[in-house]
């Protein structure tokens, strides 16, 4: 093969010219880094109203009047944190529902431990969250509430409201995975070689870490290299680099994934399908996604790489319900939730889907209760 | 030269004289001690009995020594002796030859296939991929070096000695495809150098060529990008990636039996009863969770039809 004749002489120009620029970016660099710098992440007030084990129920405090019949709960994933709904104050999905005068609790799953590693997924959801609903339909007096499940969280939310129907309203799911017989994205590919068994029985709890090095070998040009080049180039960029730093403590806050749940996630959705089968029985019940007759909305995104359209996309035609929406958001699996764009279509068109839906079914019941007991 | 006088630089006079000397001393100093102890105003320690039995048990051995090193000594009994230690190296080679074997076959197969790893890969394609230096030093370890491992262990600590091993070999079968694994990730970034380079030709021939530096990174980056994803998608790196992740299983689970062996003789629990104690404790705090709701259950239907469960209490 003959040598490739580049042009030397002006990438050395170039390359010059790029070298002052470094220096002078260096020098501002430096002065950013070095100054406080706002990084906080989850800054939005709260109080911890429920606790259980290691699980804590929030209650966000409400910054304007409540408006909505129904309050809110939100289901995270138990991979990394809730927090990511809260990044920084112009970017929180967290500030929209609260302006818009929704009353909102969230699940903070906690930091599990090796005594944590016997729990199974119905210990999650027949337990925790069961208990979590219940608690919330207590202390509002109503029948039903609004449940919103976010990727795993997600999942956890359609088995839940198969199995309690009864007690959910309306059902949002986002860029959850219920239908794991794809080979769109890569996780689901490697799931289906990996030997749950084994991993389980040998690390206990699935150590956070190595799950995260595994989403980073989703894409290391991307997010080993590039992420981090784009990091040198705009270091003397104070906003940019808080931003930065925001979003690193976030993703590599990992929690452990208890080793039961884990093992049951793998095996029975990611290699057996189980849950689109209707026929995931968890806590000795068959979970039947034809028992989900409440209002569902399903927002995913196009270029999520971790949870493709196609592991999404199914759950709408397989519930019962006949009030269905898919909305499939250019972009991906976080930037649904963080990017600019998103923010001005997802959290908005969430807000305003509850609120079509918010009339109480029966008139003599929670209406004349929030009457009496108005939230603020 | 007499051949007594052809042995004095021998192992046989060497060792005969040295197992006279060593006898003479020895019963020398038995006798000294002896004397020490008798002489008046030496200190004795408070129990002399235990200090008695230590010397007791001294001047035994020493009798044993000293009735065994004329033994030793005869000619016929040396004889054998040095025979035997003359054979260990032998038996020696013996059980290296394998390993050896092992080893130089390990090095000619590397050495062959070295050379050809650029060659018998293509740009975006991992299909066949030429791994097979992994699966040869798999093979040998495998075949010839594994099997010291295996040795069958003895006596009252076997048990301990079987899982050192077991760790070793595990630790050893972790690492070599812990190896392949990596060597499989940086594959990429190879192919893609190759790739850039005839991107390049081929600009260079057409006239172009970018001018700025970043154009070049942008370009490796997206070469780069799209040979990791054929890559992750082949069923060679998703075999590959399986074999690592069973194998660190396996040399977990053997390096905690090793850190139990250990614990179990300090005063603190072992992981596997510490997990018997989370066990019952989660068993423990569900059943209890399970009535709690249960009961809750109870009361709130009997407040809502009390007539139904008038035959019950109240609960509380």
């Amino acid at each position: 093969m003959a040598e490739p004749k580049i042009p030397v002489d002006l990438l050395l120009a170039s390359l010059a010219e790029d070298a002052e620029k470094v220096q002078e970016r260096a020098k501002k660099a430096s002065d950013v880094l070095l100054q406080p710098l706002d990084t906080e992440i989850a800054t939005t007030p709260y109080d911890v109203v429920y606790e259980e084990d290691r699980v804590k129920l929030k209650h966000y405090r409400p910054i304007t009047d409540i408006t909505f019949n129904y309050p809110l709960l939100v289901v995270y994933a138990l991979i990394n944190r809730e927090t990511m709904l809260d990044l920084q104050p112009g970017r929180s999905v967290v500030r929209t529902f609260l302006n818009a005068g929704l009353d909102l609790y969230m699940v903070d799953w906690g930091y599990p431990t090796r005594k944590d590693k016997f729990l199974t997924i119905d210990d999650h959801v027949n337990g925790y969250m069961d208990n979590i609903v219940d608690f919330i339909r207590k202390r509002h007096n109503l029948p039903k509430i609004n449940l919103m499940g976010i990727c795993m969280g997600g999942t956890f939310c359609v088995i839940y409201s198969a199995l309690h129907a009864h007690k959910i309203k309306n059902l949002i799911t986002t860029v959850t995975p219920t239908n794991f017989d794809t080979d769109q994205g890569l996780l689901h590919i490697w799931m289906k070689h990996i030997d749950a068994d084994r991993m389980v029985d040998s690390l206990g709890n699935m150590p956070g870490d190595l799950m995260n090095f595994g989403f980073l070998m989703l894409n290391p040009a991307r997010l080993i290299v590039d992420k981090y080049v784009g990091f040198l180039e705009n270091m003397d960029n104070k906003p940019f680099v808080e931003n930065f730093i925001r979003m690193e403590k976030w993703i590599f806050d990992s929690p452990d994934v208890p080793g039961e749940t884990f093992r049951q996630f793998v095996k029975d959705l990611y290699q057996k399908n189980l849950l689109i089968k209707n026929r995931l029985m968890v806590g000795g019940n068959r979970v039947d996604l034809s028992r989900i007759t409440m209002p569902l909305l399903n927002y995913y995104g196009r270029f999520d790489h971790l949870v493709p359209p196609a592991a999404c996309d199914q759950l709408t035609k397989h519930v019962g319900s006949v009030d269905t929406e898919d909305i499939c958001l250019d972009t991906g699996h976080i930037g649904i939730y963080v990017s600019g764009k998103s923010q001005r279509q997802f959290a908005p068109k969430i807000i305003e889907w509850l609120r079509q839906r918010d009339q109480p079914e029966d008139e003599n019941s929670a209406d004349i209760r929030m009457q009496a007991n108005p939230r603020k | 030269m007499d051949e007594k006088a052809k042995d004095a630089g021998g192992p046989a006079s060497m060792l005969e004289a040295w197992l006279k000397t060593s006898s003479d001393f020895w019963g020398s100093a038995v006798k000294m001690m002896a004397a020490a102890s008798d002489v008046p105003g030496v200190f004795k320690p408070p129990f002399y009995g235990a200090t008695g039995r230590a010397q007791e048990s001294w001047e035994a051995s020493m009798k044993t020594w000293r009735a065994i090193a004329p033994v030793m000594g005869e000619p016929g009994a040396l004889e054998g002796m040095i025979k035997g230690i003359g054979s260990m190296p032998e038996l020696l080679v013996k059980l290296m030859k394998p390993a050896w074997d092992g080893f130089l076959q390990l090095q000619q197969e590397y050495m062959n296939r070295a050379g050809r790893i650029g060659k018998s890969t293509t740009a975006f394609k991992f299909e066949n991929l030429d791994r097979d230096v992994f699966k040869v030093w798999t093979e040998v370890y495998e075949k010839e070096f594994r099997q010291f491992l295996r040795l069958p262990q003895l006596g009252l600590l076997r048990v301990y000695q079987e899982h050192l091993s077991e760790a070793a070999d595990r630790l050893n079968v972790f690492e070599a495809s812990m190896a392949e694994f990596l060597s499989l990730v940086y594959l990429p970034v190879e192919k893609s150098l190759k790739v850039m380079q005839e991107k390049l030709a081929e600009m260079a021939d057409s006239g172009q060529l970018p001018q700025r530096s970043a154009d070049y990174y942008k370009m490796w980056l997206k070469t780069l990008e799209g040979h990791y994803m054929t890559l992750f998608k082949s069923p060679e790196y998703n075999r590959t990636v399986a074999r690592t992740l069973d194998t660190m299983g396996e040399f977990l689970v053997a390096k905690q039996r090793i850190l139990q062996d250990m614990l179990q003789l300090l005063p603190v629990p072992t992981q596997r009863e510490m997990d018997e104690l989370y066990k019952e404790l989660y068993v423990l705090k569900k059943r209890i969770k399970e009535l709690e709701k249960k009961l809750e259950t109870d009361r709130n239907n009997y407040l809502e039809e009390p007539a139904v469960y008038a035959h019950a209490k109240e609960p509380a």
